[in-house]
């Protein structure tokens, strides 16, 4: 134990390293520099605007998807109303229909036709009122199912007396006979076709 | 008190860390198993709850006449449904005013727009299922007030549907689909290539509203609707002629008649009319024999319509002219036929006739003998190439080609050969009669029959549809001249056909009363087809008219047929403003 090893030191005799000298240094390098704020706020920022606007864009899309469905049901009923519509025409337009209303009219196809040449003015044939010509057929021999509409033409008399005892309208129709649609279906909502005919005189252009 | 051991927070800590990493180490797996292994199964289940599939049906292409006339169209029908599990009242803002709607207020309201009655309805209303039929294919006016009535329960489903605006006009041609929209005749089935769409395909994803989920992938095969098919009719005149045609058959107590207008210089068929006709809204309510057209497909023996052949025949052999004198006796019995007779219709003597004579009064015997100037084999040409026997290949299905015996059995069988002269032992259509006389009236070339103008697809181009058939030489056309020449004396001066006459007009055509074969007895019996077929005018020939009437019982002769020419001819002229004639007819003798 008395062998001490002389190239010890002695504890306190160890001499501690010089220590280092404090100073002052400038942390304005090491925290946030107003240019990184401006970094860091305009993510931030950025993001928020990113999601507010995505946020918008669903929404306006929701709303137009709304819109687009409800488009798309009002197409669907104008389609329907198209439809019906053009079944009230196709009726109105069938030859079955035209032949009846010519006939309540009074225009009676003439089984016995005559011919008149231009070229001499003669004319061939015996004429024989409408009527009474043999071969007349008076009714529609020809059925359809589909004519759901049917022209009802207004009495000529009561159309001329009416005429005769008053003062039309400016805009109102020079006859007063016209279209009324009657439906094979019960309550027909549809709006009325207001076709005029000719039985009371050709109706009146409304320009001049 | 208790007292906290200070323990060991290394291990502490090294536990928690232990646990976090397990629990994160399950997570990711499940995460993995999620995201990866089920992913496409659970995509899948979760797609099928929010996706609806719906087909987009095809509108099948219109049916139009040759001027543009609507003849058939697709419109929307509706199937009324409704879900009697949740059948329940509901409220009604009335007036500003809520009200309470009972099921049987609502199943009146219903019932009185269907037609049906309110017991009824209810029947359909009653259980628990999801699904009940009420009616199917209400049209859209009746659609729309139903669905006005805003009932919560009711379903609509839309189909398309069939709908022929001018009901039977035309109806034999046009044909009808079934209630699936599968077509079963006419113009629908043979056209169907053309009028078919095809059906498109819808998918899109929906919320709980069943509102479409905004930017849920929508994947659509667009729907492509169906071409047109325009025919060659002409819409008024063939209302016209059905109708005359049917006011005289239910005069002559007929089995029924057909008229045809044909176009002689395009072949083009104007009229294709047939009595008792069909509406194909309703097909249903007209027996089977009635639902095509006999124009096409019916073949009766012609009578002496076919005497006009004969003629023709031996005029462009050269055997015969228009004035080649013939004795013609009231009876002629068939050389070699065991006594076989033929008569003519009516009681004569020994009359002294041209081959225009011989037309013009209709004899058998005269008729006979004319033909027995050609070698039959050169006649059987003439038969075939005026188109008997063979397709006319008008497009309309389940034509036929009527009826002419072997070469064979016309050289076994006398008789045949004989009366076949005067029409008898071979049968035609009413439409292979009428371009019979379309060739003669086209000097001498028979054309193929028109009726479909072709297949019209959305940017109006026309495709062809039937096979072309190149038209046939059949007579020369000096021969076609002379033989027109002759059947304008028929009209001019024959006991019937001068009833045909069109005043202002030169008017050429052809009696026919033929017999037809009693199928029980095998004979023939008393009652005839009666025909009457026309060429106007005769100077320049514009349109052929053929008219029969079939067991015509109040009319045995075609005087029951010359009417309904003369009414159709007359308004065919006038339709087409066909100016009067300016000259005469030809001077030929008709006796001697």
């Amino acid at each position: 134990m008395s062998t001490v090893r002389l190239t010890q030191a002695p504890r306190a005799a160890r001499q501690l390293p010089a220590r280092a000298s404090l100073r002052s240094i400038n942390l304005s390098g090491l925290t946030s520099s107003s240019s990184s704020r401006v970094v860091v706020a305009t993510i931030t920022l950025g993001a928020v605007a990113i999601a507010i606007l995505q946020l918008l864009l669903n929404i306006a899309t929701s709303s137009s998807v709304y819109e687009l469905s409800h488009l798309q049901a009002e197409k669907r009923d104008l389609s329907t109303t198209t439809q019906i519509l053009g079944q009230q025409v196709d009726s109105l337009a069938s030859q079955q229909n035209l032949a009846n209303a010519a006939e309540k009219l009074g225009m009676i196809s003439n089984a016995n036709p005559v011919f008149l040449r231009l070229s001499d003015e003669r004319v061939f044939g015996k004429p024989k009122a409408a009527l009474t010509a043999d071969g007349r057929v008076s009714r529609n021999l020809v059925p359809n199912s589909a004519m759901t509409q049917s022209s009802v033409i207004a009495d000529p008399a009561a159309t001329a007396t009416v005429a005769a005892g008053s003062t039309p309208n400016a805009g109102a129709p020079q006859a007063l006979g016209f279209v009324a649609v009657k439906s094979n279906v019960a309550n027909g909502s549809s709006a009325v076709s207001s076709v005029v005919s000719t039985s009371g005189g050709i109706p009146a252009s409304p320009t001049h | 008190m208790a007292y906290l051991t200070p323990g060991d927070p290394k291990r502490r800590l090294r536990n928690i860390q232990v646990a976090v990493v397990a629990i994160a180490v399950l997570f990711g797996i499940r995460l993995v198993d999620l995201q990866i292994v089920e992913a496409d199964a659970i995509n899948a289940k979760s797609y099928a709850n929010r996706a609806v599939s719906r087909i987009l049906p095809s509108l099948r292409g219109p049916i139009y006449d040759g001027t543009g006339k609507v003849l058939a169209h697709t419109v929307f029908k509706y199937d009324v449904n409704a879900a009697p599990n949740i059948v329940a009242p509901f409220t009604r803002k009335i007036n500003g005013q809520a009200t309470t709607i009972t099921v049987d207020q609502a199943a009146t309201e219903i019932a009185n727009l269907l037609g049906m009655t309110q017991p009824e309805v209810m029947a359909k209303l009653a259980g628990t299922s999801k699904y009940s039929q009420i009616t199917k294919g209400v049209d859209a006016q009746i659609y729309r007030q139903i669905k006005s009535l805003d009932i919560p329960w009711l379903f609509f489903d839309p189909r398309p549907a069939r709908v022929y605006p001018n009901g039977a006009v035309a109806g034999g041609i046009l044909g009808f689909l079934d209630p699936d929209g599968k077509p079963l005749e006419g113009i629908e089935l043979a056209q169907n290539a053309c009028l078919a769409g095809k059906d498109g395909e819808e998918t899109y994803e929906k919320g709980v509203d069943g509102i479409r989920i905004p930017s849920s992938a929508v994947t659509t095969k667009a729907a492509v609707p169906g071409k047109a098919i325009k025919l060659t009719i002409n819409a008024d005149l063939q209302y016209f002629a059905q109708q005359v045609l049917t006011s005289n058959v239910a005069k002559l107590q007929a089995d029924w008649g057909t008229a045809v207008v044909v176009e002689v210089k395009t072949g083009k068929i104007l009229v294709a009319a047939d009595a008792p006709s069909y509406d194909p809204n309703q097909p249903g309510k007209s027996s089977v024999e009635n639902r095509g057209s006999r124009v096409f497909r019916t073949s009766f023996e012609p009578g002496s319509t076919m005497k006009m052949v004969t003629a023709a025949t031996a005029i462009d052999t050269g055997k015969v002219t228009p004035e080649t004198h013939f004795i013609a006796p009231f009876g002629l019995t068939i050389p070699n036929s065991n006594g076989y007779r033929v008569t003519d219709s009516h009681v004569h003597g020994n009359d002294r006739l041209t081959v225009a004579g011989v037309l013009r009064d209709s004899s058998n015997t005269g008729a006979m003998q004319i033909g027995n100037r050609v070698p039959w084999q050169t006649r059987y040409t003439y038969m075939q190439k005026f188109g008997v026997g063979s397709m006319p290949g008008s497009g309309f299905p389940g034509e036929s080609a009527g009826l002419l015996n072997t070469q064979n059995t016309w050289a076994n069988d006398v008789v045949k050969r004989y009366v076949s002269t005067f029409g008898q032992g071979v049968s035609v259509t009413p439409l292979q009669s009428a371009m019979m006389y379309q060739a003669v009236a086209n000097k001498g070339v028979r054309l193929q029959p028109q009726l479909i103008d072709g297949c019209v697809d959305a940017s109006g181009n026309v495709s062809k549809v039937t096979k072309d058939k190149a038209p046939v030489r059949v007579v020369s056309e000096a021969t076609a001249h002379s033989t027109l020449d002759i059947l304008e004396k028929v009209v001019e001066q024959g006991g019937i056909g001068k009833h045909a006459a069109v005043p202002g007009y030169r008017v050429g055509g052809k009696t026919g009363t033929a017999q037809i074969i009693d199928p029980t007895t095998g004979r023939y019996g008393n009652l005839h087809a009666i025909s009457f077929i026309g060429v106007a005018p005769i100077e320049d020939p514009q349109y052929v008219v053929a008219v029969t009437a079939y067991k015509s019982r109040t009319v045995s002769n075609s005087l029951g047929a010359t009417p309904i020419f003369k009414a159709i001819m007359s308004q065919v002229l006038r339709t087409y403003r066909v100016p009067p004639s300016t000259t005469k007819s030809a001077n030929i003798a008709t006796q001697w």
